[in-house]
């Protein structure tokens, strides 16, 4: 991997990356968009490509499962399964073992769990996890690490703190031996729950190992806790993690995060979000979320978005269209999905734009005045931009909400 | 083409004049659409040909550059029932001068919309139609469409062609004699009324856009079952109009003069004949009791349950085809009426009963909808015309559910090839799973163009840069994950080697007619018409369906509480 950073904030942390991978350049900050099973819900490679997205997730777990390695190992490899040729990241599986099997135990050796096709004991190790995403053949891989929920509280966390570090020297030792550093990248995950004791020493362990790490991504978090907590922890890891390698957030989507953790240093997001709201009929604008079920919309000849470059609005595809079919074609969800994408990618494409031209924190104001001008700014949003020097009520007279204030459109009443 | 018809409208030629009236024709529809300024003014489509099917207005599973870029989708038949659901409905608020190609999103160079009250593949029980109006169906119940109405949506949302409205009865069949002569009474009053010239005011709101606008309009052949009622439905179309009638359409001297093509629709038929079938047997046997259906379909389904529910379910389990009865039926109805306009059917359900339809009628245009269904199932098509030497029986397509494609890194199909493979002697399937191509131009955010990025400027090319074909491992890999992509891909394809059988058609038909008759013979033996590939494919739905589309949280709960393993796998 090439890493260089081009560009840096005067005021945030915030900065602009060029990131060189075995599949192409993918500038930084970026959202990347999940394809679980080695698609991108309801599209295909080329529309995806089209979009301008450079850089998709596939999951470690579900790819396992199905199609299998066997099956991966004869395609040569999930880019070319699928159809991709630009950079892919896979996840460890750790995370869906944890969150999506209840008998999974959790040793020393690895993650023990039961076989979802046969029920027979399973182990997953650090090596194991590895040697798997060497078979999937992503650009970037994670290491194994030991998740616990962000609200778990006690001696578990710490447990899983240290045993996250000792696995990631387990994962760099099986990397290093396979002979395919040149092509893939290992990221470490930080975790330590919401203990800033705890995020330290792994911190420091971890950035002790930076010569077996092309990258570091924030772990433990997105898991239910306050939102004030979570800029916090996203806030002290981006001050420790070295200059020179990307930082990503796992499991952020919403536009307010994305900003946010841009402006605290973080290069890279993933989330289902924008995908599966888009099956339930969200578009995200950036005057927030179009709930296109709500019969408010029903006779609206409007696209989404006027000023969208994404195909369903610059094809005029109307609101009225959207919420004839939405829930009931397929096809709604593909033109939803095509227009989350491109507004993801818009927002943080505006920021590096912004950031280079040294007007990144007048794009956190528009943004926010955008987006929460008509309800009031997230309270955690204020904090955690004052705390990078960016005060978002100056000269405005803008509201305050207390909580995590995400936005959602929930009834017929007022708004756009 | 030598001569570009003048007049907007459809325009039908034969190509050789046919030397019977029944029989395998070739012929083009040119559509002109009126005042056109545009590059394209033209949509020609050449027969035999197909019609793409949509429901709710979309092409299922297709986003609209997936619509565009298959070049097989040029005449798109659109129900309208769906719409309405709201009154007025919709699409009547969008103005311009193509209402129904902006609403939906298709493009009037490419494009040619035909308009129906009804969805033509519907063969659901309905309430009775009325003197005055049509039982159409829509989310929010059943709706009464009157004559009146249809006419004036027909002028505000401007499709191409229209189906005059029919009085088709979808209730319990057999139908009486007094049944069906109301039937066609009715149906030839609705025609007259969608002829009818549009009164000043009428023309001061409907027409302010396009002051050219006039409907094509297509007529369904009404008589049901009856060879009577079908003949005197199309002979009252020649008869000569007076009195009232004829003040009403001054411009033509009978209704068939307004008429521009014909059109059959097999649901009702197969259902009315089925019917009378079923009836001849039940008075031969005595009734046997038959088990009760299902209440409420029980979450912990197996596999063994799939076949029984299926019939619960709206997946078109085929109707028997019943399709040399219907042949003398289209017949009757086209007997007398002038040959030199197109005939539709719609709702066939294998390409042998187009041949079919080819041979002894000499049909023109048929719908997609079966090509269609056959994606939503998981089956990539895969048949040429004329078939293969040799070879033995094959199927029509292949069940990709199947795990047989797990490691087939093949093509959807082995008749065809990728744009970017050299296996010369196979023709190129052009659809975007067989022939992608990278994308020639892409999105850009901010600080991702290659100014910054320093990746090599993509070059303007005019021909497309192909990538390897989407493989049938990637796409049972998809089916079983549930993955919508999977049915993006395969009716981009169906509707493709589709297209690629009808212009093999056409082909034979100007090339080697002669052998016509030999080669459907071929076709009808070498290729299963049973499909019994779709049938299995209809099970290996379901249980997908069932493992993991919706109400399977629920499924799998019930599954756990009693006590099996469960490890529960989310998939999303």
């Amino acid at each position: 991997m090439q890493f260089e950073v081009i560009a840096k904030c005067h005021t945030t942390k915030a900065r602009v990356s060029r990131m060189t991978l075995a599949h192409g350049v993918t500038m930084l900050p970026t959202f990347m968009p999940v394809a679980t099973q080695a698609a991108i819900k309801g599209l295909t490679p080329e529309q995806v490509e089209s979009l301008g997205v450079t850089l998709i997730l596939n999951n470690t777990y579900h790819l396992n499962l199905r199609p299998g390695l066997k099956v991966l190992n004869e395609a040569g490899g999930a880019h070319k399964f699928q159809g991709w040729h630009r950079n892919l990241l896979t996840d460890s599986g750790g995370f869906q073992l944890v969150s999506l099997s209840k008998f999974t135990t959790i040793t020393e050796e690895g993650a023990l769990f039961a076989s979802p096709f046969t029920g027979e004991p399973t182990m997953l190790t650090p090596e194991e996890s590895i040697s798997i995403q060497h078979t999937i053949g992503a650009d970037i891989i994670m290491q194994l690490d030991d998740v616990v929920s962000s609200l778990t509280t006690g001696p578990r966390v710490g447990e899983a703190m240290e045993r996250s570090v000792r696995w990631l020297d387990r994962c760099i030792t099986q990397h290093e031996r396979s002979g395919k550093k040149d092509t893939q990248n290992l990221f470490a995950i930080v975790q330590g729950g919401l203990d800033p004791e705890l995020r330290d020493r792994c911190l420091e362990e971890m950035i002790k190992r930076r010569d077996g790490v092309a990258g570091y991504a924030i772990g433990g978090l997105s898991g239910g806790e306050e939102k004030d907590t979570f800029w916090r922890v996203i806030k002290q890891c981006t001050d420790k993690l070295p200059e020179e390698r990307p930082r990503y957030s796992m499991g952020i989507g919403f536009a307010e995060d994305l900003v946010v953790c841009v402006a605290l240093g973080v290069d890279m997001a993933d989330c289902v979000f924008p995908t599966r709201t888009a099956r339930f009929g969200v578009a995200l604008t950036h005057k927030g979320p179009l709930n296109l079920k709500l019969s408010k919309h029903s006779k609206d000849l409007r696209p989404i978005d006027e000023s969208c470059p994404c195909p369903t609005c610059t094809d005029g595809t109307s609101r009225a269209i959207l919420h004839h079919n939405v829930t009931h074609e397929t096809a709604a969800a593909h033109a939803i999905t095509l227009h989350n994408i491109v507004f993801q990618a818009q927002v943080m494409g505006r920021g590096r734009a912004a950031i280079v031209e040294g007007a990144f924190p007048d794009y956190l104001r528009t943004f926010f005045a955008n987006y929460f001008g008509d309800v009031g700014y997230p309270e955690w949003c204020v904090n955690a931009l004052r705390s990078v020097g960016v005060d978002l009520l100056e000269n405005t007279d803008a509201k305050i909400i207390p909580g995590s204030g995400a936005k959602w459109e929930y009834s017929n009443a007022a708004g756009n | 083409m030598s001569s570009l018809p003048v007049t907007s409208g459809l325009h039908f030629s034969l190509l050789t004049p046919p030397s019977a009236r029944f029989g395998p024709r070739l012929g083009t529809v040119v559509f002109k659409r009126p005042g056109c300024t545009t590059d394209q003014p033209f949509v020609t489509i050449p027969t035999p040909g197909l019609l793409t099917a949509t429901s709710r207005g979309v092409v299922p599973h297709l986003s609209r550059d997936h619509h565009r870029k298959t070049q097989a989708i040029k005449w798109v038949h659109i129900p309208f029932e769906t719409f309405l659901e709201h009154n007025p409905p919709v699409p009547t608020l969008q103005t311009g001068k193509t209402p129904l190609h902006t609403f939906l999103g298709f493009n009037p160079g490419q494009h040619l919309l035909s308009m129906s009250a009804r969805d033509l593949y519907d063969g659901r029980e309905m309430p009775p139609n009325g003197k005055d109006h049509v039982s159409v169906y829509s989310l929010r119940g059943v709706r009464k469409l009157s004559p009146a109405q249809w006419r004036s949506y027909v002028y505000s949302v401007k499709p191409d062609i229209v189906m005059a409205l029919s009085d088709t009865p979808f209730t319990d069949p057999p139908y009486s004699q007094k049944r069906l002569t109301k039937s066609i009474e009715r149906s030839f009053a609705w025609l007259l009324n969608v002829l009818c010239s549009l009164s000043e005011p009428e023309k001061s709101t409907l027409l302010k856009e396009e002051p050219h606008y006039k409907p094509t309009v297509l007529v369904h052949m009404s008589g049901m079952t009856s060879i009577p009622a079908r003949r005197a439905f199309a002979d009252s179309l020649l008869e000569p109009l007076f009195g009232p009638e004829a003040e009403q359409v001054k411009h033509i001297k009978y209704l068939d003069e307004g008429v521009s093509g014909y059109s059959f629709d097999l649901v009702p038929l197969r259902l009315s004949l089925d019917a009378a079938e079923k009836k001849s047997i039940d008075a031969m046997s005595p009734p046997s009791s038959l088990p009760s259906p299902a209440e409420t379909p029980d979450p912990t389904t197996t596999a063994l349950d799939v076949e029984a529910s299926l019939s619960q379910l709206n997946l078109d389990s085929t109707i028997p085809p019943h399709i040399e009865q219907i042949l003398p039926l289209l017949k009757t109805s086209l007997e007398r009426l002038p040959t030199t306009k197109p005939r539709i059917v719609n709702s066939t359900q294998t390409p042998h009963e187009t041949l079919r339809l080819i041979s002894s009628v000499g049909i023109d245009l048929f719908d997609a909808h079966w090509a269609q269904r056959a994606s939503d199932i998981g089956v990539s098509l895969d048949f040429v015309f004329p078939a293969p030497q040799g070879e033995g029986r094959k199927d029509l397509g292949h069940n990709l559910y199947h795990d047989k494609y797990t490691y087939d890194f093949s093509p959807l199909a082995s008749s065809f090839r990728g744009a970017i493979d050299t296996e010369f002697t196979k023709p190129i399937c052009q659809c975007l799973a067989c022939s992608p191509s990278v994308p020639p131009t892409r999105l850009y955010h901010g600080v991702d163009e290659e100014s910054y990025s320093g990746e090599p400027v993509m070059p303007l090319s005019s021909t497309p840069r192909y990538k390897p074909s989407f493989t049938r491992a990637y796409l049972h890999h998809l089916l079983h994950t549930h993955e919508m992509s999977a049915h993006s891909l395969l009716v981009m394809h169906n509707i493709s080697i589709l297209d690629a059988f009808f212009s093999s058609i056409r082909k034979l038909l100007s090339e080697k007619p002669e052998s016509w008759d030999a080669e459907v013979k071929r076709f009808i033996e070498a290729y299963d018409e049973d499909m019994v590939v779709l049938d299995e494919a209809r099970v290996s739905w379901k249980e997908v369906e069932l493992a993991r589309g919706k109400g399977r949280l629920a499924r799998e709960k019930a599954k756990q509480d009693e006590g099996t393993l469960g490890t529960a796998v989310e998939l999303e």
